[in-house]
């Protein structure tokens, strides 16, 4: 934040009308290349040719939709709920050990975070695959022939946790490191063993970190289009995969819009609550 | 502690191992994917260079890229000086517009260009693409921007105007000098952004202005094309020598002589 004092020397005239204008190019670009787009999502989804909520009641009406629906859910926890088990003490460690060990760990995530979801997802492609690795060890363990991997729930979730862990140690990161680790000491001076200093002094601190690395990983996952499409079951879409089928294969805007609407609200919902609780400039800050 | 140590280890390999495949894959003499490669030659690195099916969208994501970021910060800079400076009636619905394209999922935007620029008669065209990734540019740039300006020390401008210097001849021997390396960052993460967006291209960047990660994206789905692991393999190249540069750098210049 800005001190106000002094600062009267260098503004002169209306310092509103001052700030309007500097806002002006970013917020008539976003108007009309950002609003106007996603007006018309919202638009569509209630348009043919007339007012009609028709898109809506069937999605809502139809049990292929919601198991959809549901499904995306279910992926978007399973992925959130793997990704912090794995990167809780991979981050609690990087704090702890600091050093060369915190350097590689870092570089490692670094590394992760910056390779495009193509190139991870691609990965994933080959060692999934039928003519495979992972195929090739379990059957070397006598699982013969190995079950299918590839275009699979199991395959496109497996895939966003790797693609998301960077993500989420990253948000835990930036929080454990700032935990006064004289807290930790203190507890365990005054007879804490070391369980009970971390259950009870360094978790309930690290959580900031979990509740926004968690909010992140779930919101991706809700809306991930390129992974579940290239890895994932056909027939077990995720909600931005069937828009996408929507848009491609039957051209059917208006339902697109609809399931688009949902997906948006659904969204929206989940950063209004975290707004509520948290506030919203402490997921990006 | 062992233990935890030992289970933080098994997860950055978990992290680091898939990335490693891409490597020896792009080397593969194998006509389709297929791990451990059969054998080993440069054949897919040459059809690569020579396949302007393959060079084409990487140049077509440059230029994208390189529009985007000139566009997107030139956007972004006035208006986090009035974020950062100023304090005016509408100021945190402002704050959440320049948020709003982080928050909206990207397939959400991908139809609403989708319709919206084939109404304009701008899809599948470069343009289309840079209007649309500015848009979605924007918040990540506008973060890095402000954050910039947040950590300006504003006596430099005073003493400026003190020893006589206007307000603009002040912006440009003193406040935008210090502030050019922000600038950048916000601007290289723009480019960024451009470069890497999949969702949107994918919809609305057609045949003619396909981006990389659009003809990624369809040789994977459609092709399997083996080229896809040396495309592969040159990103995942770029990456490791930018994330790994800086460290090398500070190990040579701290060496003593």
């Amino acid at each position: 934040m800005v001190p106000p004092v002094g600062s009267a020397a260098i503004k002169s005239g209306s310092s509103d009308a001052k700030a309007w204008l500097l806002l002006l190019p970013a917020l008539a670009f976003l108007a009309v290349f950002f609003l106007v787009p996603l007006g018309q999502v919202v638009f569509f989804s209630v348009m043919d040719p007339g007012f009609t909520l028709k898109h809506y009641t069937s999605f809502l009406s139809d049990s292929f939709y919601w198991r959809v629906l549901w499904g995306t859910f279910q992926t978007a926890g399973i992925v959130t709920i793997f990704a912090l088990l794995m990167s809780y003490p991979l981050a609690y460690m990087i704090v702890r050990m600091g050093g060369h060990f915190a350097t590689v760990m870092l570089l490692i995530i670094a590394m992760s975070f910056w390779t495009s979801f193509l190139v991870r997802t691609f990965a994933w492609m080959v060692i999934l695959g039928n003519n495979g690795p992972l195929r090739a060890i379990l059957e070397a363990f006598g699982w013969s022939p190995a079950p299918q991997l590839l275009f699979t729930r199991f395959s496109s979730t497996l895939a966003m946790v790797h693609l998301l862990i960077p993500f989420m140690v990253l948000a835990l990161y930036s929080v454990m490191k700032k935990i006064d680790m004289n807290f930790v000491r203190a507890a365990r001076s005054l007879g804490a063993t070391p369980f009970q200093a971390f259950h009870r002094v360094f978790l309930p601190l690290s959580a900031p970190g979990i509740v926004n690395g968690c909010t992140l990983v779930f919101i991706m996952c809700l809306g991930f289009y390129v992974t579940p499409v290239l890895l994932g079951s056909p027939r077990e879409q995720m909600i931005a995969g069937l828009i996408g089928t929507q848009i491609e294969e039957f051209l059917e805007f208006g339902e697109a819009s609809a399931t688009s609407v949902i997906l948006l609200l659904v969204t929206l919902a989940i950063f209004a609550i975290y707004n509520r609780f948290v506030g919203l400039d402490k997921l990006w800050g | 502690m062992n233990l935890v140590l030992a289970f933080a280890l098994v997860v950055a390999l978990f992290v680091v191992g898939p990335l490693l495949i891409v490597v020896p894959m792009s080397f593969s003499t194998a006509t389709s994917f297929e791990f451990p490669p059969p054998g080993y030659w440069l054949g897919y690195y040459r059809a690569f260079f020579a396949d302007a099916r393959w060079t084409q969208p990487v140049i077509n994501s440059i230029g994208i890229g390189l529009a985007t970021m000139l566009l997107t910060i030139l956007l972004v800079i006035p208006a986090s000086f009035a974020m950062v400076r100023q304090r005016f009636f509408g100021r945190s619905a402002v704050n959440l517009m320049l948020m709003m394209p982080m928050i909206v999922p990207h397939i959400v935007m991908a139809l609403g260009y989708y319709s919206y620029f084939s109404h304009l008669k701008i899809i599948h065209s470069p343009l289309g693409v840079v209007l649309a990734h500015t848009c979605l540019s924007v918040p990540v740039s506008y973060l890095i921007i402000a954050a910039a300006l947040k950590g300006f020390d504003r006596n430099l401008e005073r003493a400026a105007m003190n020893l006589g210097a206007g307000p603009l001849r002040t912006f440009w021997e003193v406040t935008f000098p210090v502030l050019r390396p922000g600038f950048l960052i916000g601007g290289l993460f723009a480019f960024i952004h451009s470069f890497d967006e999949a969702v949107v291209a994918i919809f609305i960047s057609g045949q003619a202005a396909s981006t990389l990660p659009r003809k990624m994206f369809d040789s994977i789905r459609i092709e399997a094309d083996p080229i896809i692991s040396v495309v592969s393999t040159l990103l995942f190249g770029v990456v490791l020598l930018a994330v790994i540069s800086p460290l090398i750098w500070r190990v040579v210049v701290k060496r003593p002589v």
